[in-house]
């Protein structure tokens, strides 16, 4: 049965238009993904659709819900049928649930806003749809807040509201993207199974054709505010038509790394960064760090994984000398650098040591141009020959290919790959030894991702840097690093070449990251075939 | 997130079209034009005020006791000569409304302005070094806090009186200061905050990390950030400033006869009654200060819904 279609549908933004026509439905019992990189006007289209935009878009088209015309429909009408037929579960859980009430209130006011329900009933029901997305012991989690669960859970408690009243259709945009790998599978799994239960039809909006993958049974994929492919899973996966979708599906891991980073040589590398059994602790929680000890090679890529909280960060943090250890030492070339009670870096060894961050649109000064932020490092360095510091500087625009023209512009006037060009270029200035990058590419769009990557291990070639990669995303990893370390809680659970540690983990919990990766339905056959190399 | 989603649209494509200027946003708050607009009379009034008394023939302390007052002794109403009528001394109450904007506008820019330079420098400091130093001196901030200021600006206001019952210092001079010392505090503690704030945020760390100075950081990432809000914050406190001034003068303390302001002309149509016979002798100076107070307020809340989007709650 024919649950959701939307045809011909137009979404403007005053002189933007956000959605160019676009045209999808989909049936009960059935899921439709629908793919694009962010600005695709996936979410606009949705969002249009179910009649919550701002009045100041001007929305045209149709939209059936069971037959029924939706668009332009009274507040009224939507109302009832939004919550009431159609679920919502959107990527930020906490931003979406009420800090101030349990979450037991607002599973129960999600029916009573819609029927009328007596009390003990309501609360039998509450309990069943907790139970029913997989939360432990619902009778003591109903008193419970927002910020006493994991992003995990509160995601199941926004889908057991998205449920609570048997809708025909749940809309699910983006819901995993904020998630830990194996979270993400286990919410991935429970949707899936609550589909199957119900015969609910799902969208689920992504920017990842590897997550998609796992749940689609249809798949439309997005551009520029237009629908460029329309076809089954199978199809989409096996025989793309359009160029974008085969570029999308050239970016997507699917099952981890598309290719390994080419072989480190079989000769070990002279040794640039030693950590030793470093500790740290906050005060109030368990340690953050126990005992972590590795090495960095000289011009080697180490890939640092785990989930969030393992203590990824910290680690960085420790190593760049923004934070201290509570115990252990860290040694660059020889020179102990970093150990409990020190606070600060000597110039030579801030200057080897850069970091690049995660967030490339809180990094960068929003008042100072390109020009500015990249001529820093010289002018600190002590570099008083202004003409040299503008040839180092489009020096470094060409390192990291960059356009010159961009040297005028702010960094509110450059994309978000733009930025973390920038972000690099900054960071390799003063020709350091070692950098530290810090989910460096978890922030941008997939095939910005890939760019980056590959720009990455290019200066690796070609300057020598060393890089300290942190992340959680192991298909990156995997294609970039030579070799990688898992962390478990603060701990090192294993370390060794990226290949061994892929294919033959020996770790349990890197055995259990590893199953997690979206996109185990259609993993390639044979992945050394691909050709993609991105260190090379 | 979808709310994301849609700035991510319209923000990405914004670069096609010709970006407006800082200015014609502005403008397009409604707020912002309205408040503008009064300001804009206060000033254009407090500018006009030498002209206006040489249209007139009325100077702002010129007693006028044959026209301006009836055989009873009691100020005339508006008329052609008097626009607002006069007070009990046969003075021009329009002349001197609009030199007391003047006054108002004389002690509340400089005191604010001297409040906004301390307060930002003792709140950058205190948020930047943190630690004991904040410590220091947020309790200092607290201390300062606790001082009722009606109370302590009529002390100290008393004390600028010599053997003779003359003023030492010029009284516009202390009441400038008495009020920039109240007002420091709180642009100390706005300016703490968002110090703190962006002290650990990624953009610093990074300047840290490519090995800037302390005082790099702060001259180039800390002050340009924050300067948006402290300026918009110098127009909230404005108002109140301006209302201070009005509050010493009313209280005998502040600006001193026969020397228009506000202040003291609302509290010589309450000592001597006469408004009851002249309302204007009140409504001129209390109107005045109405508007002046309403127009910096608009404007403000205005720039701050422009400007700084984060603050439009606190």
């Amino acid at each position: 049965m024919r649950v959701f279609s939307v045809s011909d549908l137009k979404v403007r933004f005053g002189r933007v238009e956000a959605v160019r026509g676009i045209t999808f439905d989909v049936d009960a019992g059935r899921t439709l993904a629908i793919v694009g990189e962010s600005g695709s006007g996936k979410s606009a289209g949705l969002l249009a659709a179910t009649g919550l935009l701002p009045t100041s878009a001007s929305v045209q088209g149709s939209v059936l819900h069971r037959g029924q015309e939706i668009l332009g429909a009274s507040p009224k009408t939507l109302r009832k049928i939004r919550g009431a037929e159609i679920g919502f579960v959107f990527q930020d859980p906490l931003s979406n649930l009420h800090p101030l009430k349990t979450i037991g209130e607002q599973i129960g006011e999600a029916m009573s806003a819609h029927r009328r329900i007596d009390r003990s009933e309501r609360r039998e029901r509450v309990l069943a749809l907790l139970d029913d997305v997989g939360i432990d012991d619902p009778v003591a989690r109903l008193k419970h807040y927002p910020r006493h669960l994991s992003g995990g859970m509160r995601q199941r408690v926004m889908i057991a509201m998205a449920i609570a009243l048997d809708p025909h259709l749940i809309i699910a945009d983006e819901p995993t993207t904020a998630l830990d790998v194996t979270v993400q599978a286990s919410i991935l799994d429970l949707l899936k199974r609550l589909q199957e239960k119900h015969g609910t039809a799902l969208i689920f909006v992504s920017h990842d054709l590897a997550v998609v993958s796992d749940i689609a049974d249809d798949v439309v994929v997005m551009q520029n505010g237009l629908v460029v492919e329309k076809a089954p899973a199978g199809r989409i996966y096996d025989s793309p038509k359009h160029a974008y979708t085969r570029q999308l599906l050239g970016a997507a891991r699917l099952a981890g790394p598309r290719a390994y980073a080419k072989p480190a040589g079989a000769e070990p590398r002279s040794p640039l960064l030693h950590v030793r059994s470093l500790g740290r602790s906050f005060e109030t929680s368990r340690p953050v760090l126990k005992d972590v000890s590795f090495v960095v090679g000289k011009g080697e890529i180490l890939g640092l994984v785990g989930e969030s909280g393992s203590g990824k960060s910290t680690i960085g943090r420790i190593i760049a000398g923004l934070d201290r250890p509570d115990a252990g030492t860290v040694t660059l070339r020889g020179e102990e650098y970093a150990k409990p009670g020190t606070a600060g870096l000597k110039a030579d060894i801030r200057r080897a040591i850069q970091v690049i961050f995660q967030d490339p649109y809180a990094s960068l000064n929003p008042r100072r141009t390109v020009e500015a932020i990249l001529a820093d490092p010289f002018i600190i360095a002590g570099e008083r020959d202004r003409a040299k510091i503008a040839d180092r500087v489009r020096q470094l625009v060409s390192d990291v290919e960059l356009p010159e023209d961009i040297l005028g512009r702010l960094p509110s006037q450059l994309s978000g790959g733009q930025r973390q060009r920038i972000a690099i270029a900054r960071s390799i200035a003063l020709r350091p030894s070692l950098i530290v990058a810090d989910e460096a590419v978890s922030a941008l769009d997939i095939t910005t991702q890939a760019k980056i990557v590959a720009l990455l291990g290019d200066l690796r070639d070609r300057l020598g840097i060393s890089f300290l990669f942190i992340s959680h995303d192991l298909g990156v990893v995997g294609e970039l690093c030579d070799r990688v370390a898992v962390l478990e809680k603060g701990h090192i659970v294993e370390t060794g070449p990226t290949r061994r540690i892929f294919e033959h983990p020996e770790h349990d919990y890197t055995k259990r990251l590893l199953a997690a990766v979206p996109g185990r339905k259609r993993q390639p056959a044979d992945r050394s075939q691909k050709a993609v190399s991105y260190a090379g | 997130m979808l709310a994301e989603g849609i700035a991510a649209i319209s923000g990405q494509r914004k670069d096609t079209v010709s970006s407006p200027t800082l200015l014609q946003i502005l403008w397009r708050e409604r707020s912002v034009r309205i408040g503008a607009g009064i300001v804009f009379l206060v000033l254009l009034a407090a500018l006009s005020a030498p002209l206006v008394a040489l249209a007139l023939g009325h100077g702002p302390t010129d007693q006028f006791q044959e026209t301006a007052l009836d055989e009873m002794g009691l100020p005339v109403g508006p008329s052609a000569a008097f626009p607002l009528g006069a007070d009990g001394n046969g003075r021009d109450v329009l002349v001197r409304t609009l030199y007391g904007a003047q006054v108002s506008l004389l002690v509340g820019i400089p005191a604010t302005t001297i409040a906004m330079l301390i307060g930002t420098l003792v709140g950058t400091v205190s948020g930047f070094f943190a630690g004991r130093i904040d410590r220091v001196v947020s309790q200092g901030i607290d201390v300062a806090l606790s001082f009722p200021f009606v109370v302590t600006a009529l002390s100290l206001l008393s004390l600028n009186r010599g053997g003779t019952g003359q003023p030492i210092i010029p009284p516009l001079l202390v009441v400038i200061l008495v009020i920039s010392l109240f007002s420091w505090t709180y642009f100390a503690r706005l300016t703490r905050g968002l110090v703190l704030q962006l002290r650990t945020s990624p953009m610093v760390e990074a300047s840290v990390t490519i090995g800037a100075s302390k005082t790099r950081i702060i001259r180039l990432d800390i002050l340009p950030n924050i300067l948006p809000t402290v300026l918009v914050y110098w127009a909230v406190q404005l108002p109140a400033n301006i209302v201070a001034e009005a509050t010493l003068s009313f209280l005998g303390v502040g600006i001193q006869a026969p020397l228009p302001s506000w202040g003291n002309m609302i509290a010589e149509a309450q000592r001597t009654s006469l408004y009851q016979d002249q309302p204007w002798f009140l409504a001129g100076p209390g109107l005045a200060l109405f508007l002046t107070v309403v127009g910096f307020n608009t404007l403000s809340s205005g720039l701050r819904t422009v400007l700084d989007p984060h603050q439009r709650s606190a």
